[in-house]
């Protein structure tokens, strides 16, 4: 693949050169698997593959972007002559600038030849052992929902009218496990999902475990009293809310005036328990990857460091308006668009106290376990007003279920009331957060 | 498109080792989006793509390849993959299929397809928008204006011998507005769509969904928190269908239904909603944003009334989930491209009309929450909890609207929602989305008339008792 990518893409910047304009094409080929058991049986298996190229050129300033699917010699003409001609309609911008060539890209292990290597029995055997052990864990267990092995793999390779050349392949296999447990009439779900670089690392038992306990302490919720209580947050809800603030520390986003963190480098944004970090070479995250979408060299970035906000993640764009070098940030999702910023494995620096030790001296409060409407969060104003469920808190013992509850506050506001941080790091995805304690939140209830 | 003498062929290949059903999905799409923040074009995009399915089930199990490769070569190969991952046993018998043309039952034009409009006109219709966003206040700080379409041919062709072409196109935009007052920011947006050509634009007006975003962002910045607490909740017609969407369209798909997954399973001809209640779902309603002439799978799409006069009547089927009942797909498997296995999904659902004056049914409440427009939403159909975000909400009190309030969710049951349904305004309102369920996104629309309903559970962060001091951030 690499051999065709590197021919298309010198006769495309070729080509580019000839007419005068800068040019970067980003070519993926991606294969994935994806396998669904339900009853010990195999209900779906997936194949895909596909491969496709996105054309950004720069002409006087002028951005232009046109992607294909179809790498045929006559599709990639017509290509370049799309992206040319609507370059015409965009504004000059001096920031619309390519990356420089990199001479050297950080070395990470991407690759686990298990993963292509492994017959499909064996793939399916994941699944269903992971079913099965689900089965086994308790009798309340009603329904597997969905017992499911994915991988993906994938050759990422751009060249642009600067000389730059990156060129790699990764790949990633994960379990998930989505279940309903049952008693007395009432029924609530657990799930669980677990992704490696390596797929003999996956445990397939440990996620059967994880999901039916939390399908089973889900049982037999009730509402509580409205009120402001303290809050404890476990790592996979608080790994959702770093979803949004990844948003809201993203430099576009703060140069557009859409983040309330615009102008606060420097200044403190949360308390001292509280350190972020965005790290594209970290070992085994599931987004590590040697070059971003633009090929520049990913790295480890100190985003916030003991509550005060210390950079913004940038790609080459937001880097050159701002006056500065592009972080390594400029991700994209497929070749089907631009590359914008976003975050690659994006971690919270765990603390020292276990859960239960976070637990232990609230009177009142609401364990969060889980979160509904998180896409409604809102970035910007950083507001947010979601459904939640959990388990009350009661003299610094979990006590009983609770479903059918709102939470809501600022995103701002929540990081300087994060009173403690837990030990127990968990990524999901590549976002990574421990346990987060909040000094307050407001949760509606009856 | 390909020829059917090919298409057989491939449907063939894929039933080789034996298997119960066997589909090709072709489809083609070119696509262009045009962008505009910071008040300017800042990003174009168009693009073209091809790319086809093949499932194969056998025995219940189903095996799905896709490739972007449409070659002859590239096509066989999928079918042979398909095949030899579904088989078990291997050498069924051989089968004869003769594919016929499905006819369809809609005549849809499209006066103008989008890829006939040149980028400058789209642009026009982005930056007029962005004038108004803009003008309209002092506060407000940023503007985004987006179009983008869509124009795709499909073609199907499966075992039973069925086969179906369709071409369909479809025209969204999206006008962002953020406003800032003292460190407080608030956004609005509004959305139209429809599946149409670009004749769609010449029937909407980017100027009052802008003046409307922008407006709407302002006021809630001198909106109070929300209250907290259980209240009546009145959701006018204009407001959307983001309640009737989650508190029982995803319960009611059969998929859910048969893995035991909804709160509605076992209840076909209960009673599950108050008896003024009926739920439609209907993909045939002509350019409204869900609506096909067929589904995915190339069953025709129908109108399909799940819940009457409060009773359980019907779930929403794909192929294979009416299969396993011995029923007829009603024409709701969707797919969100041809990387995608077709699964039960709503098209177009609303709430019907009913009886009451919406202006009376406002006056008759003594207090609650007035929504006006809903946002985004999601349910956990097992137990039937859902949650859905108030873009615009007001406080109501003795019939009258006393104040805008900002931040509210709201969480409820579906059932029990249903069930607290007390008035039904004779008006119905739409609203576009894209639905996700399973990691596909499909474009829906959803509506329903003015409603009131006893009570739900409003999360702010404010406390219900009166008026509210407001909060003042400092950033």
């Amino acid at each position: 693949m690499k051999e065709l990518f590197t021919a298309i893409g010198e006769r495309i910047i070729d080509d580019a050169r000839y007419r005068g304009v800068e040019a970067e094409a980003f070519f993926l080929h991606d294969r994935g698997l994806s396998i669904e058991i339900a009853d010990a049986k195999l209900e779906t298996l997936k194949e895909a593959e596909e491969i496709g190229l996105g054309l950004r050129v720069i002409n006087k300033g002028r951005l232009g972007f046109a992607y294909s699917s179809d790498l045929s010699d006559l599709a990639i003409q017509e290509l370049l002559d799309n992206a040319i001609s609507i370059s015409a309609f965009t504004v000059a911008d001096e920031h619309n600038v390519l990356p420089a060539r990199v001479s050297e890209y950080p070395r990470i292990e991407l690759f686990d030849e298990e993963i292509s290597a492994s017959s499909m029995e064996r793939k399916i055997e994941i699944a269903r052992e992971m079913e099965s052990a689900a089965q086994n864990t308790d009798n309340r267990i009603s329904i597997i929902e969905r017992a499911g092995y994915e991988e993906s793999e994938f050759t990422v390779h751009i060249m642009n009218t600067n000389g730059l050349y990156a060129s790699a392949r990764a790949n990633l296999s994960s379990i998930y496990l989505f279940l309903v447990a049952e008693e007395n009439g009432d029924a609530q779900n657990g799930f669980s999902v677990m992704s490696k670089k390596r797929i003999q690392d996956l445990q397939p038992d440990a996620v059967a475990r994880e999901a039916a306990h939390n399908a089973l302490r889900s049982l037999h919720a009730s509402t509580i009293a409205s009120g402001l209580m303290p809050c404890i947050m476990e790592p996979y809800v608080f790994s959702r809310f770093l979803a949004i603030i990844a948003r809201m520390l993203d430099a576009e986003a703060v140069q557009k005036g859409k983040s309330m963190f615009a102008g606060r480098e420097g200044e403190s944004v949360g308390t001292e328990c509280f350190s972020l970090v965005d790290d594209g070479t970290f070992a085994d995250g599931v987004a590590s990857f040697p070059f971003d979408g633009e090929g520049v060299n990913t790295r480890r970035n100190i985003l916030v460091d003991k509550g005060v906000l210390k950079t913004f993640l940038y790609d080459s764009y937001t880097a050159k308006k701002a006056g500065r070098l592009s972080s390594g940030n400029g991700q994209r999702s497929s070749f089907r668009s631009l590359p914008s910023v976003g975050s690659s494995n994006f971690i919270i620096q765990p603390g020292k106290s276990s859960p239960e030790q976070l637990i232990a001296d609230i009177d009142r409060g609401f364990y969060i376990t889980g979160v509904m409407g998180m896409h409604t969060a809102n970035p910007i104003s950083g507001d947010f007003s979601i459904g939640a469920n959990g388990i009350l808190i009661q003299k610094g013992k979990l006590d009983k279920a609770v479903r059918g509850v709102t939470i809501a506050g600022n995103i701002a506001e929540l990081l300087r009331d994060i009173e403690a941080v837990g030990n127990d790091l968990r990524f999901f995805g590549s976002k990574a957060s421990p346990s987060i304690r909040l000094k307050a939140l407001s949760v509606g209830g009856d | 498109m390909l020829d059917k003498s090919i298409l057989t062929m491939l449907l063939d290949q894929a039933l080789k080792k034996g298997a119960d059903f066997a589909e090709i999905y072709i489809e083609e799409k070119r696509v262009s989006n045009v962008f505009c923040e910071d008040d300017r074009i800042e990003k174009i995009n168009s693009g073209r793509e091809k790319g086809v399915g093949i499932r194969v089930i056998e025995d219940g199990s189903t095996a799905y390849v896709h490739s972007s490769d449409l070659s002859i070569e590239g096509l066989q190969k999928a079918a042979a993959v398909a095949a030899g991952t579904a088989a078990k046993n291997g050498g069924g018998e051989h089968r004869e299929i003769s594919l016929s043309t499905k006819q369809a039952l809609q005549d849809i034009k499209f006066k103008r397809l989008p890829e006939e409009v040149a980028f400058d006109e789209k642009i026009s219709y982005v930056m007029a928008a962005n004038k108004v966003a803009r003008d309209f206040s002092k506060e407000i700080r940023q503007a985004s204006v987006a179009i983008a379409d869509i124009h795709k041919k499909i073609q199907i062709a499966n075992s039973n011998g069925e086969m179906i072409e369709e071409e369909r196109s479809r025209v969204r935009t999206v006008v962002n507005t953020v406003a800032a007052r003292d460190g407080l920011i608030q956004t609005a947006y509004e959305s139209a769509g429809g599946a149409c050509g670009w004749e769609f634009m010449e029937s909407i007006s980017v100027e009052d969904m802008a003046e409307k975003a922008a407006n709407l962002s302002v006021k809630m910045l001198s909106a109070h928190p929300a209250p907290l607490g259980r209240m009546p909740v009145l959701m006018s017609s204009e407001a959307g269908g983001t309640m009737v969407h989650e508190a029982c369209g995803h319960g009611l798909e059969a998929d859910l239904v048969q893995k035991g997954l909804s709160v509605y399973k076992n209840k076909m001809g209960q009673k599950v909603a108050a008896e003024c209640v009926t739920v439609i779902d209907d993909g045939t309603l002509k350019g409204r944003y869900g609506s096909s002439v067929f589904d995915d799978e190339g069953a025709y799409s129908q109108k399909t009334v799940l819940i009457e006069k409060g009773e359980l009547r019907h779930y929403l089927y794909d192929y294979l989930t009416a299969n396993r009942e011995d029923k007829e797909s009603t024409g709701n498997g969707r797919r969100e491209s041809y990387q995608h296995k077709p699964i039960p999904r709503m098209t177009n659902t609303y709430i019907a009309p009913g009886q009451d004056d919406p202006e009376k049914i406002l006056k008759s409440t003594s207090k609650g929450l007035l929504v006006k427009k809903m946002g985004g939403g999601q349910v956990n159909t097992t137990n039937g909890d859902f949650v859905f975000d108030v873009q615009e909400g007001y406080y109501i009190e003795d019939g009258e609207i006393k104040y805008p309030v900002r931040g509210a969710t709201i969480t409820g049951n579906g059932p029990r929602a249903l069930m607290d349904i007390e008035r039904l305004g004779k008006d119905l309102g739409f609203a576009i989305g894209v639905c996700g369920k399973d990691g596909q996104g499909v474009p829906v629309s959803d509506a329903q008339p003015t409603i009131r309903i006893k009570e739900l559970t409003v999360g702010g962060t404010g406390s219900n008792n009166g008026p509210q001091i407001k909060r003042i951030r400092r950033m």
